[in-house]
């Protein structure tokens, strides 16, 4: 009898479950409540290969119909909002840190500084950027303190009233003034964090061969990602000693390990919501704000939310390294090439963040995709007093791509030779190796500038 | 404390708010209409991109005292139970967003335009989505599907 009770609940409670789980998977609305639920079907999504045919995203629908939730579109009760006070020096020894007026404030719920953080250090290769800095600023864009408040504008008025007293030291912006460790970022340690060397064959029996030799120096600039959506996060720890964080992070697992690490907090104790992110670019790839906000989380028992403002996102998230690239190249008259020497400088701003990968990645394609027996490649990155640089689509590629595919114009207008003739002497085919010994398979370089130069009607006197 | 009464997608609705606040924070913290986004705040994205008495403008530039008795539309006015509305279907069916943060604005944007101009030429397009950006997509499937929008709409082409 009583199993029987039991067998219809548990029948009922899942028929329940089920209308629960349907209904969950239908578009989540403010208003109106229902949205057409027929779906755009195109071939795309049933045939394999989809080249060639036009794909549309299980998820464009909701983003049309403005109804996809990003962080800010999330909100929860008692919720706080968070603002950090930047410092605004980028180079300076932190005297004190004065918050009383902050705090005593009207709906300033909390206010933290960075020696309240367990670990105040966090990085995806090198722990070398603070969460908040404490004893020292290493620039403009580094926060000093953080406060949370009933809403966005008392927590930044708060951040106006926080008096920080600094002994500003000498900066240094420029890379190659860096390489000189005259004065150094993070002292004891050297400007240049990271080098990487790629050698092969003779360099000198290769420029001995070659007619002409070409030099140039090429640089690029600082740029910023600007995600549409700004950095964005929530924290809410739970009185199990627990924290959930929804964030605007790319790599939540990654990122999961270092907030681990700030908190000095075992990981499991840590859960992150990757939300839909309005834009990556690559500088959503290591935490942010996410350490301070779960701090800030415990101090007041409440959610707290923080969304980087436009200028946030300039001055204090990672940008894209500014290279410095010498180019030394030795070709024959008719336009092969022998030997090429290339040094980078890459500018690191103030942190590591993603710059070994950066960095590596750039050295090995620095060549090119050319054969090129001779070579030598040396990479070098360097701490400066400036917004940190980081992960950017392709990693440092399209930097050496704009200083190599210059040179190769040069070469070319020098020789007197078709541009698009000289990239096919010299092209990668199939087999060929890489500077660093791989040995490449469906190789297309070839065929694709064939096509490319058919499609564009390039023609013979380089128009 | 500002008093605010205004039609937005065709319903009247009311809220008292601090005067410094904007159009866009009355609609996305006071009646929780999220699908206007903030990018910038500062006017250059047009991520917030509403329709006041049928004009697009950037919610985050207007003051919410500034809409008292206008008429506002929003991206979540766009749709009806039935049916999504042409600019929509053809940017789903056109794959014109990819992260999708700037779409309200842009759709609201391309409406903004039809409404007044059923015809547009490429290059009225291209100025009417001027004001707003987007990193992701870049604007070439954008122009695509308001053109395929516009031909529905002026019942050349069945809706699919
Ligand atoms: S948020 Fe209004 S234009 Fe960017
Ligand atoms: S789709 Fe990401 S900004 Fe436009």
């Amino acid at each position: 009898m009583t199993d029987d009770v039991k067998v219809a609940d548990k029948t009922d409670s899942l028929t329940d479950l089920k209308e629960t789980d349907e209904d969950l998977r239908l578009p989540s609305v403010v208003e109106p409540a229902h949205f057409p639920v027929e779906t755009i079907d195109t071939e795309a999504r049933h045939q394999t290969p989809a080249v060639g045919q036009r794909a549309t995203r299980p998820d464009g629908r909701l983003h049309g119909l403005g109804q996809t939730k990003y962080i800010d579109d999330i909100t929860f009760p008692n919720m706080l909002f968070a603002k950090m006070k930047r410092a605004g020096i980028s180079s300076a020894l932190i005297k004190s840190v004065d918050t009383s007026e902050a705090e005593a404030m009207p709906g300033v719920a909390a206010v933290l500084t960075g020696r309240e953080i367990p670990v105040n250090s966090y990085g995806p290769s090198y722990q070398d950027q603070p969460v908040l800095a404490d004893e020292r600023v290493f620039h403009a864009g580094d926060p000093v303190a953080a406060v949370a408040a009933v809403t966005e504008q008392i927590a930044e008025e708060a951040c106006e009233r926080i008096k920080v007293e600094y002994e500003p030291l000498e900066p240094v912006y420029d890379p190659v003034e860096a390489m000189k460790d005259e004065i150094r970022v993070h002292p004891p340690h050297s400007n240049i964090y990271a080098t990487k060397r790629i050698k092969k064959g003779d360099l000198e029996k290769g420029f001995a061969e070659a007619d002409r030799i070409f030099e140039g120096v090429y640089s690029t600039q600082m740029i910023e990602h600007v995600p549409l959506e700004p950095h964005a996060s929530i924290a809410q720890w739970d009185p199990n000693g627990r924290v959930t964080l929804w964030s605007s992070l790319g790599r939540i697992t990654l990122g999961r390990a270092d907030i681990a690490r700030t908190l000095d907090m075992p990981i499991n104790k840590i859960r992150i919501v990757g939300t839909i992110v309005g834009g990556n670019f690559g500088g959503k790839n290591e935490i942010t704000t996410e350490p301070a906000l779960a701090l800030l989380s415990r101090k007041t028992g409440r959610p707290v939310k923080m969304v980087y403002t436009r200028e946030e996102e300039f001055i204090a998230s990672t940008t894209r390294h500014p290279f410095i690239m010498e180019y030394k190249t030795g070709v024959t008259n008719d336009g092969m090439i022998t030997a090429r020497k290339v040094r980078l400088v890459l500018d690191g701003g103030a942190y590591c963040s993603w710059s070994e990968t950066t960095l590596g990645k750039a050295c090995i394609l620095s060549a090119g995709p050319y054969n090129i027996e001779n070579l030598l490649a040396e990479a070098y990155c360097m701490y400066t007093n400036k917004t940190m640089t980081g992960a950017m689509r392709g990693f440092g590629a399209p930097q050496v791509c704009f200083a190599y595919e210059s040179q190769m114009d040069e070469i070319a207008h020098k020789l007197g030779i078709d541009p698009l003739e000289l990239r096919m002497k010299n092209a990668f085919h199939e087999g060929s190796a890489s500077p660093t010994g791989q040995v490449l398979q469906s190789v297309v370089v070839k065929d694709s500038l064939e096509k490319a130069a058919e499609r564009f009607g390039w023609k013979e006197d380089g128009q | 404390m500002t008093d605010v009464t205004l039609t937005i997608n065709g319903e009247e609705r009311s809220a008292s708010v601090p005067p410094e606040t904007s159009l866009l924070r009355l609609l996305r913290d006071e009646f929780f209409l999220t699908g206007s986004k903030l990018g910038c705040d500062v006017g250059d994205c047009g991520a917030c991109t509403v329709i006041v008495d049928g004009l697009p403008v950037n919610a985050c530039l207007m003051l919410a005292g500034q809409v008292d008795g206008r008429d506002v539309v929003t991206i979540e006015g766009l749709a009806t139970l039935e049916d999504l509305h042409p600019i929509q279907k053809a940017f789903e069916e056109f794959a014109s967003l990819q992260c999708g943060f700037c779409g309200p604005g842009v759709i609201i944007s391309a409406k903004g335009l039809l409404d007044r101009n059923p015809d547009p030429t490429k290059e009225e397009i291209k100025d009417a989505l001027s004001g707003n950006l987007c990193r992701c997509t870049g604007y070439t499937k954008m122009i695509e599907a308001v053109q395929d929008a516009a031909r529905i709409l002026r019942g050349e082409k069945e809706a699919a």
